[in-house]
């Protein structure tokens, strides 16, 4: 068997490092005399580089998405009994007191008190200073839930009523920043055309502000609003779901549906005369 | 409300540390930017839920690249890698006679440097379509350069195995870029075949898939 039939055999391996010692000192010593082994090697070598050269590169919004995955991943292990699409942002973003007032809302509304009972009472012992005592958190409880409901019915009934617009320019929009307190910029939901907005005191958060951008697509007005999430805590009454990997929380009054997203504190409600996914599809389309 | 420490602390920076291995290797198994994305995100979501049974020290991103590998076999391809094929007696491992030198010298480093993106394109294009079981073995090698022993752990068979389909996919991957070479005029047609005479006509990506349309 001629020297070459002998290292083939060995030639990747030695390229991928795997030889003994030995081994691949033979190996070299082939090397040194046969320029064809060599340049298997180099050529070996070279397909390598090439292969790694073309390695794709992960994108920020993709991390983004992971980053999210995994942080909706360890909410849902910390509180099992509930189901996915917890607010993300409790840990890094939100004031405990938002913290408080949705898990009170959760512990109302949830049939499954013994967690949420514990993090709420944690969340408002903290804040009142006191322990809690279960009937008191009961009523504390009742109110916030009912003041979200009041909440989201108001923002229905102001996408019913479809009053007039004062702005509809694009360009004005960041003129309603500070009144709203968070950055409004005009998504493109789908198709959808923009017709203008306004500003919406929302009376059921003590005249908390949000923005009313009002769209037409199909036929159908949608609504979409922005606001301050710490203030507006839609979520806590609306049924959790993931679209398009994202948290969304739906539901349904008077034949409306409404839907809401949350990112960076800022938060995303549409109202619309379409079914609940629609709405939900919307919605996450306001992030993009 | 604190953070609850869940051991290994601090998974989810860890985990992503591997990110980029992690898509590297998925997007040479599927089809699309997209269907990788999905599965590295499985992956991901999946060694999280297993992160107790990770041990320190070891190779986490072997131990990634293991759950991604099943997740594509489980999820993406459910009636597992095309065990008919990789069971079956490897072609002879001494048939690997190939190419003059010069010719190697012009694949890997061809004259007119225009030429370069053309065979390394060519390169990604022949790697796609090798049979799964190669290409994974071919990726762990060549992009993530994991060791026979990490392969073999992350592919759930022999070290043996591994070095048999590593060879294989190589030996493909270079014969499809001589023949485009030869296609374009990079490479000349010969006739030499290594030192000595070995069986001629040695890769067979053509043969291959003829063998499997059979045993499919």
């Amino acid at each position: 068997m001629s020297p070459c039939r002998r290292m083939l055999p060995l030639l990747d391996a030695f390229g991928d490092g795997e030889l003994s010692a030995d081994q691949s000192l033979q190996v070299e010593q082939h090397l040194v005399d046969c320029g064809h082994c060599t340049e298997r090697i180099r050529l070996n070598e070279a397909v390598r580089v090439s292969m790694k050269r073309a390695a794709p590169v992960p994108s920020a919004a993709f991390k983004a998405r992971l980053c999210a995955a995994l942080a909706a991943e360890r909410q849902r292990e910390e509180h099992p009994s509930e189901r996915i699409g917890r607010p993300l942002s409790w840990r890094t973003i939100a004031p405990i007191a938002v913290a408080a007032s949705v898990a009170l809302a959760f512990a109302a509304a949830r049939p499954k008190p013994d967690t949420m009972g514990a993090v709420a009472g944690a969340a408002r012992a903290s804040l009142m200073g006191h322990s809690p005592s279960s009937s008191s958190m009961q009523s504390n409880a009742a109110s916030v839930t009912a003041t979200v409901e009041q909440l989201i019915d108001e923002l229905v009934t102001h996408h019913q009523q479809g009053s007039h617009p004062n702005v509809t320019e694009a360009a004005l929009l960041e003129q309603l920043e500070p009144e709203v307190g968070v950055p409004v910029r005009l998504p493109s939901l789908y198709g959808a055309r923009w017709e203008g907005a306004s500003v919406l005191p929302v009376k059921a958060m003590r005249n908390q502000r949000a923005a009313s951008l009002r769209y037409s697509v199909g036929g159908h007005r949608v609504t979409l609003y922005v606001y301050n999430s710490a203030n507006v805590p839609l979520r806590a009454t609306l049924e959790p779901r993931v679209v398009y990997n994202t948290p969304v929380y739906v539901g349904e009054r008077r034949g409306y549906s409404i839907a809401a997203v949350e990112r960076r504190g800022v938060g995303y409600a549409v109202a619309t005369d379409l079914n609940d996914s629609e709405s939900a599809e919307l919605v996450v389309a306001s992030l993009h | 409300m604190t953070r609850r420490p869940s051991p290994p602390d601090d998974f989810e920076q860890l985990a992503l540390e591997h990110l980029s291995s992690l898509l590297a290797v998925a997007t040479r198994l599927t089809r699309n930017g997209a269907e990788a994305e999905d599965l590295v995100q499985d992956t991901l979501v999946k060694a999280f839920r297993a992160r107790e049974q990770f041990t320190p020290g070891t190779n986490m991103r072997a131990w990634m690249l293991r759950i991604l590998t099943n997740t594509f076999i489980n999820r993406y391809r459910r009636g597992g890698l095309e065990r008919a094929v990789l069971d079956g007696p490897d072609a002879d491992p001494l048939a690997d006679g190939w190419v003059s030198s010069s010719s190697m010298a012009a694949l890997r480093d061809p004259e007119t440097t225009a030429l370069r993106p053309v065979l390394e394109r060519e390169i990604g294009e022949a790697l796609r379509e090798l049979p799964e079981e190669f290409r994974l073995a071919v990726v762990l090698a060549d992009v993530e350069e994991l060791s026979y022993k990490e392969i073999a752990d992350v592919m759930g068979c022999p070290v043996g195995t591994v070095m048999s389909r590593l060879h294989r996919g190589r030996r493909m991957l270079k014969s499809r870029l001589y023949e485009h070479a030869l296609e374009m005029g990079i490479v000349g047609p010969e006739k030499v075949v290594g030192h000595e005479p070995a069986s001629t006509n040695t890769v067979d990506l053509a043969q291959y898939r003829a063998r499997r349309v059979k045993v499919g």
